[in-house]
């Protein structure tokens, strides 16, 4: 994109570095980790229902999947997925599993870190943590990555309730006792993993650092409904991170976000908006093209406003767990409410897809957009295969218009930023249309 | 609607054809027809209360139009293909659909499906992923609550009795089909690649008790017949699912004999019986967990091992396809992958691999799920066969 580095338009909180900054120590200390011969694992994210009993072991995690968008960010990621593909993986599957695999295949070749591996590199793990959260590649890559490392791996059962199904009588109670049954399981297999029994004081603190952490985070995210709003989506991506990989310590965490709450706010009492006009009011499904970020400014230069994203990337809306004895049973229940904490109004509203579908609606109307970006992702079939549902449900049920503007998570040759930019003036006008619909049709935006 | 009067091959061939030709008629009749996706919805259940499960399947000379605008292109083109079906009208009579969670996007599918198509009664099966004791005891509780919706629906009691009873029915139709799969042990087998396709197909989208029948006529047809296939290569299949037969009539066309499958539309949800005890319910959760044999459920050679032991792995996870290669003396494995099909996809190298460490040869075929796609992979075919020749 020409002039790329010129173009610097949307307003950054500096609230948010030092939590960005938190991703590069999470790398930095599994790697220490590793050379002092302590315990550390490669995690898939699994919306905290195992981070924080890995945290209270005193193992250090890293997210492969996270790996993967540093590895897309730093040009590192043709060179593992062509490994993977040479190794006999499909290329239609997840861009970061086949950067892990390419990556893990290398560094067994070596038998050590690649070198020019970006952030320092992963470490060689003692454990994979797989999980049951949504995608298939959740578990089946750490699987193959078997072919590669001598790490067992743990597959940490996580129902999808949300649906109607899951709100059968006695469902609820019953799905968290099978979760409460499968952590307890996992401390042990983490203690006999690491030879030491499981410190239920420091969990306690940290599953309670966490929940924290999480309401800290959903508040300074409940903010933004502000008009004009006053943080940007550029800004919650570099923030997410240190919530959704638990990347420093919750407690200090819970801080920084508490920070970025007081800073967000006086943005809002100074009635400042995050980009220098704010005309259009913007959802972005799914992941951004991680490698061509400066994207934003340039459609921030037309009043573009991105005010609220994926679902999948938030926190979960907070509840009371504080009654709760177990710390297991709060984690439990935590990670449950993030799954159905919206089914309530998509039972309401009669929508069948109480997560990714119906979260959507309510952001798009609490937050009074005008429009969605939704980002395809070729090799992610999860943070795709609902955003044409998404589309149509947005303009049947609201009135609020879809822009596709397909990408891939690593390979940056299928997002094309010119021909999304050329799309931008025909979609304002769409935009500015369905604002007149929507008032026609006693809609409040 | 007129009666069919073909028997045995002829009838399986018509039924396959046709495949909703007979629920069709049956629904004239009264009956409610329930379709169902993939092979962790329990059957049994449903024919206890005289519901008649239909197979939910995709076509693959059907160019998929109006699917894009619900699910996008970068999914399963079967399960887009099967959605596109559905929404052109093509299983309109059905009365209903039960889906469970096979595959992430079989799981998004069954809340589209419910949001596009509306049907009269569904419920939506969040089968879990392992084999650990808490997610066996978890999936009998998710069989409770299905039972429980099903009895609302139906407005019947869904008895031990009546369950045990359609278990016995469903046993014995898997007991029939295992026979069948013996007539594909000698060489040449007495029964093609192509046939048994068009068999299993058509038991999918029969009543059990219609399938038995079917299936003693063909087992007693192809007996006396002495016209079946000739001597070819013995190939097994392995893989995403097969719904249409002209991948296996390539093959078969090409000089193979397609003796074996671990398909979805094969031996995968026959061959296991639901091994009866004193619990029903505990017998279904059983085998659709823990029996039925599937990348979509996690397996390890020791559940909670400290080390690893990737060849042990191997051992736990594909022993049973080495099993049947070597019983039904197969000379090499195709290894066969719906594009975008994940649980398949990251299973190719470690398959390769165990197959490799027992010396037999396999090949990896992707397909995009379209009539036109299957060209290409002819000359690889062709390749492999000689290679094996």
């Amino acid at each position: 994109m020409a002039n790329e580095k010129k173009k610097k338009v949307i307003k950054r909180l500096k609230s948010m570095y030092p939590l960005r900054g938190l991703v590069d120590k999470m790398y930095e200390r599994a790697v220490e980790y590793s050379k002092e011969g302590k315990p550390t694992a490669w995690c898939m994210v699994n919306w905290w229902g195992g981070d924080s009993l890995l945290r209270a072991m005193d193992i250090a995690a890293v997210y492969p999947e996270d790996y993967g968008a540093v590895c897309a960010a730093f040009g590192a990621a043709p060179k593992y997925l062509e490994r993977a593909n040479s190794e006999g993986f499909p290329d239609h599957m997840c861009g970061y599993a086949r950067n892990g695999l390419g990556y893990a295949c290398l560094m067994k070749e070596l038998g050590r870190i690649p070198e020019g591996a970006p952030m320092g590199g992963l470490p060689k793990p003692t454990l994979l943590l797989s999980s049951g959260y949504f995608c298939d590649t959740r578990y089946k890559w750490f699987q193959a990555l078997g072919r590669y490392l001598d790490a067992p791996q743990w597959f940490l059962e996580m129902p999808h309730p949300g649906v109607k199904e899951s709100f059968a009588e006695g469902a609820q109670e019953y799905t968290i006792d099978f979760l409460v049954k499968e952590l307890r399981e996992f401390v042990a297999f983490l203690e006999r993993l690491v030879g030491k029994k499981m410190d239920w004081d420091r969990l306690e603190e940290i599953v309670n650092d966490t929940i924290e952490m999480n309401r800290a985070w959903y508040e300074v995210n409940d903010l933004r409904k502000a008009k004009p709003c006053p943080m940007h989506s550029r800004d919650f991506w570099s923030s997410m991170p240190a919530s959704l990989y638990v990347a420093g310590d919750p407690k200090e965490t819970a801080v920084s976000y508490k920070n970025m709450y007081d800073e967000v706010k006086e943005r809002i009492d100074k009635r400042e908006a995050a980009i220098p006009e704010e005309k259009y009011r913007l959802a972005f499904a799914e992941l951004p093209p991680w490698h061509s970020l400066a994207f934003f400014d340039e459609l921030a230069e037309r009043g573009w406003n991105f005010v609220v994203e994926s679902w999948s990337y938030q926190p979960p809306k907070p509840i009371d767990l504080s009654k709760v004895s177990d710390p297991l049973e709060r984690v439990a229940r935590h990670t449950y409410q993030y799954f159905a904490g919206f089914f309530e109004g998509a039972y309401k509203t009669g929508e069948q897809l109480g997560y990714f579908g119906y979260p959507y609606l309510e952001y798009v109307r609490e937050y009074k957009c005008d429009g969605l970006i939704a980002h395809p992702l070729l090799t992610c079939r999860t943070a795709t295969n609902h955003q044409m549902y998404v589309k149509d449900r947005l303009m049947k049920v609201l009135k609020v218009p879809t822009l596709v503007v397909e990408g891939d998570i690593v390979d940056l040759k299928l997002f094309n930023p010119e021909e999304a930019l050329r799309q931008a003036g025909p979609f304002e006008e769409t935009m500015e249309h369905y604002r007149d619909v929507r008032r026609k049709e006693g809609l409040d935006w | 609607m007129v009666e069919k009067k073909a028997k045995g091959l002829a009838r399986a061939k018509e039924s396959y054809q046709d495949p909703s030709y007979r629920v069709k008629q049956l629904k004239a009749k009264g009956k409610k027809i329930i379709g169902y996706l993939c092979i962790y919805p329990p059957l049994e259940m449903m024919t206890a209360l005289d519901l008649v499960p239909y197979r939910l399947f995709g076509d693959i000379r059907e160019p998929i139009t109006q699917a894009d605008s619900c699910l996008p292109t970068c999914v399963c083109p079967f399960l887009r293909s099967t959605l596109d079906l559905g929404l052109k009208g093509k299983y309109d009579f059905l009365d209903g659909v039960v889906m469970a969670h096979a595959c992430e996007v079989g799981e998004k599918l069954a809340h589209i499906w419910r949001t596009y198509l509306t049907p009269p009664y569904s419920f939506y099966i969040d089968t879990p992923h392992t084999k650990h004791e808490a997610a066996l005891e978890y999936h009998r509780k998710l069989l409770v609550d299905f039972k429980k919706s099903l009895e609302s629906y139906t407005g019947k009691e869904l008895s031990a009795d009546k369950l045990e009873q359609a278990i016995r029915g469903w046993n014995q139709q898997r007991a029939l089909v295992r026979e069948l799969y013996e007539m594909k042990k000698p060489d040449p087998p007495l029964i093609s690649g192509v046939e048994t396709l068009q068999v299993m197909k058509a038991l999918m989208t029969i009543p059990p008790e219609e399938g038995n029948e079917l299936l003693r006529e063909v087992i007693s047809e192809v007996k006396e017949r002495k016209d079946g296939p000739k001597k070819g290569t013995r190939l097994l299949i392995w893989g995403s699912i097969i719904d249409d037969v002209a991948l296996i009539e390539m093959m078969e066309e090409s000089g193979a004999n397609v003796v074996m499958d671990d398909t979805c539309v094969g031996s995968r949800p026959f061959f296991p019986d639901v091994e009866m005890t004193t619990d029903p319910l505990d017998d279904l959760a059983r085998r659709y967990l823990l029996d039925l044999k599937c990348p979509r459920t996690f397996e390890v050679a020791v559940f909670g091992e400290t080390k690893k032991n990737y060849m042990a792995d191997l051992e736990a996870r594909f022993s049973y396809v080495r099993d049947y290669a070597k019983e039904w003396n197969v000379k090499g494995v195709i290894l066969y992958g719906l594009r975008y099909c994940d649980i398949h996809g990251y299973e190719v190298p470690q398959i390769k691999d165990y197959f490799d460490s027992v010396g037999l040869p396999s090949i990896y075929l992707e397909h995009d799920y379209s009539e036109a796609a299957l060209a290409p992979l002819r000359t690889r075919v062709q390749a492999f066969l000689e290679v094996l020749r």
